[in-house]
């Protein structure tokens, strides 16, 4: 028998590929959910701007504007969208497909010093950036300090 | 508002693979990292090969596609945000960085008809074959 060193990243590696099998399954079984919950989770980053908005960017490429939906209900915003495979093309002319289709939806909790009535949105280059900006209380305030 | 029931299952999974790729990716690759957009490759009725990938909010002039010995790559990078500062992230869920992927097309393929185009945050290339690479029908001759 060869002896071999120890490889640390090999060994890493490995546990990865285990560890996706794993969340895989798991993740596979979630999918089949009939629920009416989205099957697809659509990456959001979520960032505060020095004029005082949150704004939340969801890659959303290849949707058409009509088919994706934005709520604000009680506080909470809810994207969804619906992917539509290609019209024409049927599952035996695909060499790879590597792309998520059918419905997606994420919803968000907003804390209460967003205005809900001022939220803007816009898609463009496949990204929905929603612009959510704070209450005017809500921005930072000096105060000053009486001194008897 | 619809009410969703929870699912642990789903939340996990959504979470895990995610974080854990990141923890290996930051592992791995150190300061430079990359990522992997998602592709679609077929081939229409007309025998062109269609390659879709999922670039959203990459510039134009940030993707590079080029074609030699039959291999075909895409190159770029997504600039990070230039409004804010990495303090101000509430949620970095989205990929920065460069991406390449490389694709070995048939021998057939015309390169000089390649065409590529970008809508909604999707890249399109449209790859040709040249005529002798389109199935012929072969007759049976009769003695």
């Amino acid at each position: 028998m060869m002896t071999q060193q120890w490889d640390v990243m090999r060994e890493l590696a490995t546990m990865q590929d285990r560890m996706n099998r794993i969340w895989g399954n798991v993740y596979d079984r979630g999918r089949e959910d009939v629920s009416g919950a989205g099957a697809w989770l659509p990456a959001v980053d979520i960032y505060e701007t020095g004029d005082k908005e949150i704004v939340l960017k969801a890659e959303l490429p290849g949707l058409k504007r009509e088919d994706i939906d934005l709520t604000v209900e009680n506080n909470t915003l809810t994207i969804r969208g619906v992917r539509r495979r290609e019209d024409g093309v049927a599952d035996g002319q695909y060499h790879r497909s590597e792309r998520v289709y059918g419905a997606c939806s994420r919803s968000f909790t907003l804390p209460n010093t967003v205005d809900p009535s001022r939220v803007k949105a816009e898609y463009r280059d496949g990204v929905l950036a929603v612009r959510l900006p704070l209450r005017e209380e809500a921005k930072p305030r000096q105060i000053a300090v009486d001194v008897d | 508002m619809t009410l969703v029931r929870w699912n642990p299952a789903r939340e996990l999974a959504s979470m895990e693979i995610d974080r854990l790729n990141q923890m290996f990716s930051d592992f791995y690759g150190g300061v430079s990292r990359s990522w992997v957009p998602a592709v679609d490759v077929y081939e229409t009725d007309t025998h062109e090969f269609v390659l879709k990938a999922e670039l959203p909010e990459v510039k134009r002039e940030d993707i590079d596609i080029t074609f030699d010995n039959g291999v075909l790559t895409l190159k770029g990078e997504r600039k990070a945000e230039v409004e804010t500062s990495r303090d101000n992230y509430h949620r970095v869920e989205r990929h920065h960085g460069s991406f390449t992927r490389s694709f070995t097309l048939p021998a057939t393929v015309d390169a000089a008809r390649i065409q590529a185009s970008y809508k909604d945050g999707v890249l399109t290339i449209r790859v040709p074959q040249r005529e002798e690479a389109k199935p012929k029908q072969i007759e049976i001759e009769a003695d």
